[in-house]
């Protein structure tokens, strides 16, 4: 992300406060098409809640009775407008298979899934900010070639086996961590932190790779090309100083966008390593609710889920928008 | 789903710009893009040719009595798995799933997606508007319930994952696509030929897409690593393909379930995973310097 | 994946055990206690998920759709009427004593007096009756299939229960039924169904401290349970894990101590090395289901191809190690009436396996399992097995769901399953698989059925056998489906810690045993 002025920071003007209006208008209809296309998907699977409840040795007329009971009998249109009635008020509807009320049953499991994804985020981040600006400082030096090999390794490597790898080392072998399991913060934080060190890692290594790169570019390319850069060094300005107070801050900018754009990414991550490790949260009933076509939790999740992604995007969409001048003035314009 | 989609490419000059500095480094060397390349091209010869050339048992159908042999026993290289089949035939055959599903997946996200992204910003407005809305729709739509569903409706197969595993890519290379173009259509050259009287069909032949290809040829070398590693995933959720058949993530996801007994079995498709994904990245970096720096600067 | 109780039992696992055989082989590192057992301790129990470690409609015995899978959870909290204990013997637990009728029609059952449910209401006939009753009525599959005309109490620790059908198997059938586990009364009324399903309330060895659905269930000891000195046991939790190894990991790293159900036969060699592993004695043989309705299995002599043209024994070898033994009928070492061989059994024959196959003109089979390592490499090596003698065959692994539909469905051809329980009655005996009235059997034969019929209604022991031992002479002669091994799973458990089904094997019920924990304790 390149910016003509040195020290450039986002300024709220009209042109692009009217943009974010119209953007955030948008996000109503992608959310609604995110449910309904759930919605429509979920019923388009064979089966359904009742035969999954009461399964093998169901008779015909058992499910049928059990379907009106859940109210799986009425029609598609009436089903989905009463859920989205319901999200109005604040209620998801409960789960077809437990009965439990699906807000409750998220409460319950998102902390969990928060506080993993937050951790990982935040230390992908941060060593990648730390890496990449280690190897932008000296490119081709050793740490930059360093910072090569590990985010080349971290691209590469699939998530799931390096769960098991992690596992193996820092667990079985090392006891430096647990192999399964989480603990609350609130019951014990520094269980609660070590309980979510390894399945974090596992997510954070392939994301901490792609910033350090993008990072590492972005930096690189900015000390070398822009003009605010070569004057600064010129007027004599130490290159730390460069590279932290100009260079930086404007990279970052992408990086962010780039944080945004994989939040979607996240529920796959979330649904393959919180099983490895056993912990309790979403990503742990994605799988079975699905199977068992518990439509209200499988929402439940997806709604939340996509808020988050669609928020993000919209804040990505509206930063690349401010760091593009001519992309602002040229769509506010059209 | 479970590796970020590493759009790194979005900030990068297209060709049109000459550099703003010439800094002499010399050229990325050849041998970062020759090493890989080679290497990619010498196991996909290997993965579909060998086998008719060569004679190697078949990936599935081992006899029982073979069951559980060691790597480097006598005519099974790599060993065989419980059920007696030959591993480096499951390598070989697996790998020609990998690169099926990773270049189908990649070739179908470039040209819909690809089409999709160039058409909504070189149009703009409404029609991007519509276009962008839609794409954003899938982006947020956790595409594994939609794997899931049709892996589980559908049945799973090696097509099914192709589709499943499409409706991440399309977004992602519309997005790419659409961000090259939108930054292509204001450099000056873009100007001059609009004021030329350029317009339509000539426009985003002649002049958009020759200039957005690398950026797009280089993010689908990484799009076809991130593809197979996601193959992969869904064969660990059980989605993939179907066992017996062989492919290098349903080695990983079977092999998982022994991985204390018997580690060959998840590190050696791993291996194979990994050097092939490696190489991708590595030529796809390589080319995108390459193609970036005509003047032949390196960063 | 959610598995349901006859389902679950029936796909993965149908253990018959043979209680008067005994026979079975406990492993390496078996230690019987020398010394009393030590009380105190917790203990974690680590169960895999996708069948005992899902609980996802809570623990009340009338809605947990998971049935018996769930036994463990139910046994420690609500205890049972009557428990299966080691070499076969019925143990008295909340019920002291039982009494059938002449006509094998009603059945009285005595209960253990002064016993009080962990919320301070008295234990009795009319608890007793309520949860019955209210199990019969529930929309839960789990529920029991008796033939029930009346529940009554007929004084206040006595129970009455009489049926439509005479059913000498009664007693064997309630280990594996809801109605094994008595929830207290009161507390279903006080605290509605949904808050008693996440945290119940009954008269078992321990109480519920907290309970997050298919991911961890904490208990601790009833301070007021019946048994004095027991349990052992202060606190115990049950945590899910996602599969053998993950659990063979967690043990190795120390975060647990016991995990139930171990199949996989590599990970079984590994884990004897460091813990004990108690083999189960198996009550339900592996066998082929051959669909009789419809081509290629309603022609006999292609039946009888498959006969000929299976040799298990080279399977069980390579890949189950011989862990397991060769069974010929729906009977096992664990379960009564066990019957190793089969008079009369056809067998491998691979030139007459060609011959037939010749005269067919070919056979293509369709086979079909569940989604289990165990299954799906027993029908790869069948595959290759068969190809031997002309056959070909294409596999599926299905999850659940489609497995379901495609019995309903009547469209399958062959299918690896597992028929038998510890009582061919019982749940997912031999009737699910090869009567004419099961939606899972590929079999419609009357003669078959009323020999079935006639063994349960018996209650001579000796009848019943006679009769069992018939009726798989009878499916060999018409070539209904091979049987292959008595698979059973193994638990495992570090070293020190003792009890029934840890320490000594223990007959399973359905699919796995039902371990006492009452009788688990920590010796060091």
């Amino acid at each position: 992300m390149t910016v003509a002025t040195a020290g450039n920071r986002w300024v709220a003007r009209s042109p692009g406060a009217r943009l974010a209006g119209r953007r955030l208008l948008t996000v109503i209809p992608v959310l609604l098409g995110v449910t309904f296309l759930t919605f429509v998907v979920m019923n388009l699977l064979p089966g359904d809640a009742a035969q999954e409840l009461l399964g093998v040795n169901a008779t015909p007329a058992e499910v049928h009775q059990l379907e009106i009971q859940l109210h799986l009998n009425e029609p598609f249109w009436v089903r989905y407008g009463n859920w989205l009635g319901g999200l109005f008020h604040g209620d998801l509807g409960t789960s077809l298979t437990s009965g439990q009320n699906v807000t409750a049953i998220l409460g319950q499991r998102l902390p969990v899934t928060a506080e993993l994804l937050l951790y990982a985020f935040v230390a992908s981040i941060l060593l990648a900010v730390g890496l990449a600006v280690l190897a932008a400082r000296r490119p081709n030096g050793v740490a930059d070639r360093i910072s090569m090999v590990v985010s080349m390794t971290g691209l590469s490597v699939a998530p799931y086996v390096l769960a098991l790898v992690l596992i193996y080392v820092f667990a079985v072998r090392l006891h430096w961590f647990p192999a399964i399991g989480y603990t609350s913060l609130t019951q014990n934080p520094e269980a609660n932190l070590r309980s979510l060190t390894l399945p974090a890692a596992a997510i954070a290594f392939p994301l901490f790779a792609v910033y350090t790169r993008l990072l590492r570019a972005d930096i690189v390319e900015q000390m070398q090309r822009e003009d605010y850069i070569v004057t600064a060094r010129a007027k004599g300005v130490r290159p730390w100083r460069v590279l932290c107070r100009h260079a930086l801050p404007n990279s970052l900018f992408g990086l962010i966008t780039l944080v945004a754009l994989n939040l979607g990414t996240l529920v796959g991550a979330v649904a393959i390593i919180e099983p490895i490790f056993s912990l309790p949260g979403v990503g742990a009933i994605l799988i079975s609710s699905i199977n068992n076509h518990d439509v209200p939790v499988v929402e439940g999740i997806v709604v939340v889920f996509a808020v988050v992604v669609v928020l993000a995007n919209l804040l990505a969409d509206m930063l690349y928008a401010t760091l593009d001048p001519r992309i602002r003035y040229e769509r506010s314009a059209a | 789903m479970s590796a970020p989609l590493p759009e790194l490419l979005a900030p990068a000059q297209p060709q049109g710009v000459p550099a703003a500095r010439p800094r002499g480094r010399g050229r990325a060397p050849n041998l970062r893009i020759w090493l890989p390349a080679g290497f990619l091209i010498a196991l996909f010869c290997a993965c579909f040719f060998w086998p008719l050339v060569y004679p190697v048992p078949k990936p599935i159908g081992g006899s029982i009595l073979n069951s559980g042999l060691p790597p480097l026993s006598p005519g099974h290289i790599f060993g065989t798995d419980p059920v007696g089949n030959d591993i480096f035939s499951r390598i070989l055959h697996g790998g020609q799933v990998s690169f099926e599903v990773g270049l189908s997946v990649t070739a179908i996200g470039l040209a819909i997606g690809g089409l999709l992204g160039v058409a909504a910003a070189y149009w703009g407005g409404a029609a991007d508007t519509a276009i962008s809305r839609v794409l954003d729709v899938f982006i947020a739509f956790p595409a594994l319930v939609l794997a899931l569903a049709i892996a589980e409706g559908l049945g799973p197969s090696e097509l099914h994952v192709i589709w499943a595993l499409a409706i991440f890519s399309i977004p992602a290379f519309g997005r790419i696509a659409r961000g090259a173009t939108l930054t292509l259509r204001e450099q000056t050259f873009m100007l001059a030929a609009r004021l030329s009287g350029t317009r339509g069909r000539r426009m985003i032949t002649r002049h958009i897409v020759p200039n957005i290809m690398p950026q797009l040829l280089t993010f689908s070398l990484l799009g076809i690593g991130v593809v197979m590693i996601l193959e992969g995933a869904l064969s660990f959720l059980g989605l993939g393909i179907p066992p017996p058949e062989p492919s290098w993530g349903s080695m990983i996801a079977q092999g998982q379930q022994t991985i204390s007994a018997s580690p060959d079995l998840v590190l050696i498709p791993s291996a194979f995973l990994f050097a092939t994904v490696v190489s991708l990245n590595v030529l796809g970096d390589a080319l995108r310097e390459r193609w970036a720096n005509p003047m032949g600067q390196s960063r | 994946m959610r598995h349901l109780l006859p389902g679950a039992a029936a796909l993965l696992l149908a253990v018959v055990t043979a209680a008067c055989g005994g026979g079975g082989t406990s492993s390496s590192g078996t230690t019987q206690p020398s010394t009393a057992p030590k009380a105190g301790g917790s203990l974690t129990v680590l169960e895999g998920a996708g069948f005992a470690g899902d609980w996802p409609a809570g623990l009340d015995p009338a809605t947990n759709i998971n049935g018996a899978a769930d036994q463990s959870y139910m046994d420690a909290i609500y205890g049972e009427l009557f428990e299966l204990g080691p070499k076969g013997k019925i143990i008295n637990d909340l019920a002291t004593g039982y009494k059938f009728s002449d006509d094998a029609k009603t059945i009285t059952l005595t209960l253990r007096q002064g016993v009080k449910f962990t919320d301070g209401t008295p234990f009795n006939a009319a608890a007793v009756v309520w949860n019955i009753q209210r199990d019969l009525k529930s929309a839960c599959t789990c529920k029991p299939t008796w033939p029930v005309k009346s529940v009554t109490a007929t004084g206040p620790y006595a129970v009455q229960i009489t049926l439509a059908a005479p059913d000498g198997a009664f007693i064997d059938q309630i280990f594996d039924s809801t109605a094994d586990w008595i929830a207290s009364p009161a507390a279903v009324q006080k605290m509605g169904e949904k808050a008693f399903a996440a945290k119940p309330v009954g008269a078992g060895p321990f109480m519920v401290v907290s309970d997050t659905y298919s991911s961890e269930l904490v208990l601790k000891k009833n301070p007021g349970y019946w048994e004095q000195g027991k349990p052992y046991l202060d606190s115990l939790t049950f945590k899910t894990v996602g599969s053998d190894e993950a659990a063979y990991e967690a043990m190795l790293a120390g975060q647990g101590e016991v995990y139930e159900d171990m199949s996989t036969p590599s990970l079984l060699k590994l884990a004897a090395q460091k813990f004990n592993v108690e083999n189960q004695l198996s009550t339900s043989p592996y066998d082929l289901q051959l669909n009789t309705k419809s081509a290629p299995f309603s022609d006999k002599r292609a039946r009888q191809a498959i006969y000929a043209a299976t040799n298990f024994a080279p399977i069980l070898q390579h890949v189950f190690s011989n862990l397991y033994p060769v069974t010929q009928g729906f009977t096992g070492p664990g379960g009564i009436c066990y019957e190793p061989t089969v008079p009369g059994y056809p067998p491998y024959d691979l030139a007459k396996a060609k011959a037939l196959v010749k005269q067919l003109g070919g056979l293509t089979v369709s086979l079909g399992t569940i989604q289990n390592l165990v299954a799906q490499e027993t029908t790869e090596a069948l595959q290759t097995e068969w190809a031997a003698a002309g056959i070909k065959t294409t596999i599926h692994n299905y999850p659940l769901a489609a497995l379901i539909s495609q019995f309903t469905s009547g469209k399958w051809q062959a299918m690896v399953q597992t028929a038998g329980s510890y009582d061919p009655a019982a749940g997912v005996g031999v009737g699910f698989r090869f009567s004419s009235l099961s939606p899972f059997s590929g079999v419609h034969d009357p003669h078959l059925d009323s020999l079935l019929n006639q063994a349960a209604a018996t209650v001579q022991m000796s009848q019943r056998c006679a009769l069992y031992n018939q009726a798989a002479a009878y499916i060999a002669q018409q070539f209904y489906g091979p049987f292959y091994f008595g698979f059973a799973p193994a638990n495992v458990a570090v070293k020190g810690v003792t009890g029934p089904g840890l320490t000594e094997p223990l007959p399973a019920v359905v699919v796995t045993p039902t371990i006492l924990w009452e009788d688990v304790a920590k010796n060091s």
